[in-house]
């Protein structure tokens, strides 16, 4: 090390450093906002999870709920329809009134069935973005 | 923000402040505020060019430490680990800017404008205005070498620099310093 390294060294080392002219209050401050803000961040993020997680079970209940009656209904109609074409095969009636109902409830289960995916979906989607 | 088991703050140690603030303590933060913003300022004041740029990345670095406090695992490599983020704080500053690390080749000694007898003496050198006259990259590796007295390997391991460009901004950032502040050698 020649004299001249030494003696910058030294004078890094003697250089004044900055008093505190408020810098530590900012400092204070912004870590308190930012904590402020984190804070604020958690709990809209815990409402959108509680709406998400409320959206997801209302899905559920309506499919566990729903998915009860028609599947009575399908089978019932299935059943009806069996019987049915079994009375047209042997009695050779007019089959088009049969299909319109069978559509019909086909058409009301399939709404349903629409609404909870739906609802599933949005629910899902809720937890995700929350997540991420 | 309650001090969290401390009776006095400014009687605490550093080691107890940075654990009490790895627990989210904010009055004991502050006080490790307080006690390094001099060190911290005054380096990022030497690598950068305007005082206000160098507080407002020092502010902005200590916000850095608090987010990432639990990241270090002993309070004793507080130093080191809060000096890495300073610098790149400054790097990515200068990232931002679009800085180009550009040569100043102005090396006329300031001995010439400023002929006090303690200058002439080179008893005092005025550091801050010859760190001025160099160019970024070489401020930044003559701060890190001769100011926080990092060697060539840690300075390359803190800004990423190849371990060549560090020795050559070392070598000639000194040698600028040498002849804006020792004209007679």
């Amino acid at each position: 090390m020649t004299d001249f390294d030494a003696l910058l060294k030294r004078s890094f080392a003697e250089a004044h450093e900055p008093a505190d002219d408020g810098f530590v209050v900012n400092v204070t401050a912004a870590v308190a906002h930012r904590e402020a803000s984190m804070k604020a961040r958690t709990y809209v993020q815990y409402g959108a999870m509680t709406l998400g997680l409320a959206a997801v079970s209302w899905g559920l209940y309506s499919a566990v709920g729903a998915l009860g009656p028609i599947g009575q209904e399908m089978m019932a109609s299935l059943g009806l329809e069996v019987a049915r074409a079994h009375a047209a095969v042997s009695t050779a009636p007019d089959v088009s009134a049969s299909a319109q109902n069978f559509a019909q409830s086909m058409g009301v289960g399939l709404t349903q069935i629409l609404m909870v995916a739906a609802a599933l979906a949005g629910g899902a989607v809720a937890l995700r973005s929350t997540r991420e | 923000m309650a001090a969290r088991g401390f009776t006095n703050l400014a009687e605490a140690t550093e080691a107890a402040l940075i654990v009490a603030a790895q627990a989210k303590d904010q009055a004991a933060f502050g006080e490790l505020v307080k006690r390094r913003q001099g060190w911290a300022r005054a380096l990022l004041r030497r690598m950068c060019q305007s005082h206000a740029e160098a507080d407002d990345l020092a502010q902005e670095a200590f916000i850095k430490a608090w987010d990432r406090l639990r990241d270090l695992e002993t309070p004793a490599a507080f130093p080191g680990w809060f000096r890495r983020i300073a610098v790149t704080t400054f790097l990515m500053a200068k990232r931002r800017q679009k800085a180009v690390f550009e040569e100043i080749t102005d090396a006329s000694p300031l001995a010439s404008e400023e002929s006090t007898p303690e200058a002439a003496a080179g008893a005092k050198l005025d550091l801050e205005r010859a760190l001025a006259r160099l160019s970024d990259a070489e401020r930044l590796c003559v701060t890190l070498n001769h100011g926080e007295g990092l060697s060539h390997s840690e300075i390359v391991d803190i800004t990423g620099l190849p371990l060549g460009t560090v020795k050559s901004h070392v070598l000639r950032g000194t040698d600028k310093l040498r002849r804006l502040l020792d004209p007679d050698s």
